[in-house]
């Protein structure tokens, strides 16, 4: 038990370090100036992979009742419709809060852990998706909702899950609910969305 | 009567208390940073703060138009660092917030100066820096039909969604110009994030400006700290020899070791005013919202026993009512 423990640490301390030097490349590029406008010099810091390591917590529905669960989320690509035209829209794993919640189109990746299996090994599910922000208030800072499609993978098994969300507080606290009519006894779960860029 | 409504606030704020401790818990406020809302989680709450879910305190009577035929200079404080001011037939906007409460967290105290919809059309709108009681998407959106063109600070416009208007960045030193209305970004010593973690790379997005038309100066500050040695105030003087006034603030004054540098207390705005060789001041950025240890009040009673210690008439500090519209220089 104590092994597989740490081989799951040692495969997410090797993620971890991956992302953060992916994006360290991908942000390494020099403050860009075009006329009046200053594209904002975004990179990586150790605050920012910090906070990602915050999970969001969950419970999913099973056949005993509801079981807990935690949710970590990756956006390798942003689309944002919401910020200003003269930038650029685009965001890899680094988003500013107004600039995904003022509406935006995003790739995610959302590693999960569902206390549905004995095994530490068998608890997790692996998920890839698309999710749309829609601003509502303030230009989504004071509220968003969001609507997104994931396949997932958990045990080997795959399927398709839908999911709609709404936050607040420029998307640090939100609450989302993923359906997947095809996962036998955890058709839904429900997440309290916690996120800092 | 100014008296009595500042101690019913107070009132009003005491009894809330418990109230916004709950809340401010969980606002998250050392990350949708307001000037000095992330001082909340580290510390109490203030003693200023008015209920969280009451409605702001009322003005009576408010300007409902407020361009000035007798004016050559004119100036309605609509609260906190929100100025309405008119040079000749220009009209400029600063920091526009019209908004009940900043970020959620922060309750206005007292309701703003003036309706939005009786703003007159507002030739520039400038922002001074990121932080959510200076610059609030709800209240451009009430006055995105008013506003021609916004200008912002270098690194400023990934903070300006989409509007109507026009928005432009503006580097400091750098002057914009449209129809002999000049407005240069000069530098002030706060700081421009608008998330918290934004910080590290929001490094210059904040400034103050010097608006010039037909032979008028006026400097408006943002929110600025003082550091004694620092050039800056002396380097924006030597460049525009005549200020008529400065729009500098006052508060928060307390912690004051916090806001050293940040923020200037009523002395510090005096040494500014000072180094800007401004021929008058008028204080702004108090008793506004609630968002410092400060009482209601504080800020001004300061400000009176730094005029009488420095030698300072009315006519050079001149105090503004939220809502009141005074002309500095008539026609």
């Amino acid at each position: 038990m104590l092994k597989l423990r740490n081989i799951m640490l040692r495969r997410i301390l090797i993620v971890y370090s991956s992302i953060l030097l992916l994006t360290s490349v991908l942000f390494s590029q020099e403050k860009i100036h075009h006329g009046s406008v200053t594209e904002p010099d975004i990179y990586p810091s150790f605050m920012w992979a910090t906070a990602q390591l915050i999970p969001s917590p969950e419970w999913v529905t099973s056949a005993d009742g509801l079981r807990f669960g935690m949710r970590w989320q990756l956006t390798p690509l942003l689309y944002s419709f919401g910020i200003n035209k003269k930038l650029s829209p685009w965001r890899y794993f680094i988003v500013e809060p107004l600039i995904r919640q003022s509406g935006s189109v995003e790739l995610f990746f959302t590693p999960e852990y569902l206390n549905l299996e004995d095994k530490l090994k068998d608890k997790w599910l692996f998920r890839g998706g698309a999710r749309i922000y829609i601003p509502l208030w303030q230009r989504g800072e004071y509220m968003s909702a969001s609507l997104a499609v994931s396949y997932y993978n958990f045990n080997g098994v795959n399927g398709i899950s839908y999911e709609g969300g709404i936050y607040l507080f420029a998307g640090i606290l939100g609450f989302q609910t993923t359906y997947s009519p095809s996962f036998t006894n955890s058709e839904w779960i429900f997440t309290i969305r916690l996120r800092y860029f | 009567m100014r008296r009595k409504r500042i101690e019913e606030i107070n009132h009003k704020g005491r009894k809330s208390q418990r109230k916004l401790v709950i809340v401010s818990m969980i606002s998250l406020a050392i990350i949708f940073n307001s000037c000095t809302a992330i001082l909340s989680t580290s510390n109490s709450v203030g003693s200023s703060f008015s209920a969280l879910f009451g409605s702001s305190q009322k003005i009576e009577n408010k300007i409902t138009d407020p361009v000035r035929d007798d004016a050559r200079l004119a100036v309605l404080w609509v609260g906190h660092a929100t100025l309405l001011i008119q040079i000749d037939d220009k009209i400029i906007l600063t920091d526009p917030v019209f908004t009940e409460t900043i970020a959620f967290i922060s309750k206005r105290l007292i309701e703003p100066g003036i309706e939005p919809e009786n703003l007159p059309d507002i030739d520039v709108t400038l922002i001074s820096h990121l932080h959510a009681d200076h610059l609030s998407f709800g209240s451009l959106d009430m006055i995105e039909s008013k506003v021609k063109e916004l200008l912002v600070p270098q690194e400023g416009l990934v903070y300006i969604p989409n509007y109507d208007f026009e928005s432009n960045e503006l580097k400091t030193w750098h002057t914009w110009e449209k129809d002999g209305l000049k407005i240069t970004s000069v530098p002030v010593l706060h700081n421009g994030m608008r998330y918290g973690l934004d910080a590290k790379w929001l490094d210059k997005s904040y400034t103050g400006y010097v608006i010039q038309y037909k032979g008028i100066t006026v400097y408006f500050s943002g929110d600025t700290g003082y550091e004694p040695g620092t050039t800056i105030f002396k380097e924006t003087g030597e460049k525009f020899p005549n200020i008529d006034l400065a729009f500098l603030p006052i508060a928060p004054i307390h912690p004051r070791e916090y806001s050293k540098g940040r923020h200037t207390d009523p002395s510090d705005a005096v040494k500014i005013m000072r180094e800007l060789n401004a021929k008058k001041m008028m204080p702004m950025h108090f008793d506004t919202f609630a968002e410092s240890y400060d009482t209601l009040g504080e800020a001004e009673s300061t400000m009176h026993a730094v005029m009488k210690r420095e030698n300072l008439t009315e006519d050079e500090i001149i105090l503004f009512n939220i809502g009141e519209q005074k002309t500095i220089i008539p026609k």
